[in-house]
């Protein structure tokens, strides 16, 4: 009699325990490409008329990071400011020089031209984006017053634009 | 171990500022309008630095092509996702080429080199 409701009352447990144990997970995979702000640039001020992201005078280098999931399919393109989009006035000229280089790869086989092979044109660097995973790109600018006079007191902000964009 | 319980929290602090687009390329479908076409798209600000975005379509060259969106500049919250719709007259099916989501960055309190990123996906056209 207690023999057959124990062996009841297991089976009813392990029926109840069936029920629980499908949970379905369901994803949807699409290729990509993913523009990520690893380091937002600052400007150093090494002396009155110059702004510089370089290390050495005292800025931090902008640094981008692109991920893309399907190999040949973009470019990225990077472009150093040419303006400021937030300054106090400025009566004279401005000179703007800049650069874009790899700083690091996911995948240096696949993408060990992505440097060698890179084109610029005036501020704007391109890179044919061949493999897929992770590159890291860094750029320096720098702001030069017109005259060597000293740019006046405020805050200064420039933008550096990530562009990815499908072949 | 306190200072690896911060090394720890410094770790896990950094947050990724990323923008995401889907998809690569677009299909321009039939919309409930005659001689309007309809792409979807997916936007997703991982950007804690931004808070719009603003979708335009260019053609082959970059020139601007006209469209019509629920919204021109998007407010997007960090970690937000949101799905749009984009239309485009019939007439411009051969010419609109790439659309384009482009972050709005606002002034920084900071001198400092603001990165603003685009994404740009590219139109499927018929072979």
């Amino acid at each position: 009699m207690y023999k057959k409701l124990f062996l009841s009352i297991i089976f009813s447990l392990g029926t109840v325990g069936a029920f629980a144990v499908d949970v379905p997970i369901s994803g949807n995979v699409q290729s990509r490409c993913i523009i990520t702000t690893d380091t937002p640039g600052v400007y150093g001020n090494p002396n009155a008329y110059t702004l510089t992201t370089a290390t050495a005078d005292g800025g931090v280098l902008p640094v981008v990071r692109y991920d893309v999931t399907l190999a040949d399919a973009y470019y990225a393109e990077i472009t150093t400011p040419t303006a400021f989009s937030d300054s106090p006035s400025l009566s004279d000229t401005v000179t703007w020089t800049g650069s874009t280089e790899v700083q690091s790869l996911s995948d240096a086989t696949g993408m060990g031209s992505y440097e060698t092979n890179k084109v610029t044109f005036g501020q704007t660097t391109q890179y044919d984006l061949t493999a897929s995973g992770s590159t890291w790109f860094k750029s320096t600018s720098t702001a030069t017053y017109g005259g060597s006079k000293a740019f006046p007191g405020g805050t200064y902000t420039a933008n550096i634009e990530a562009i990815c964009v499908a072949k | 171990m306190k200072k690896l319980t911060l090394l720890f929290i410094l770790l896990f602090m950094k947050t990724a500022l990323a923008h995401d687009m889907v998809p690569t390329y677009p299909e321009l479908r039939l919309s409930y309008m005659s001689n309007v076409l309809v792409a979807d798209l997916e936007l997703l600000n991982k950007r804690n630095d931004i808070e719009y975005y603003e979708i335009s379509v260019f053609d082959e060259t970059w020139n601007p092509v006209p469209f019509v969106t629920s919204y021109k500049i998007i407010k997007l919250e960090y970690l937000e996702r949101i799905k749009f719709n984009v239309y485009i007259r019939s007439s411009d099916k051969n010419r609109a080429t790439y659309i384009c989501s482009k972050s709005r960055t606002r002034g920084n309190p900071n001198p400092s080199a603001v990165i603003s990123s685009m994404i740009c996906s590219k139109f499927k056209k018929d072979e």
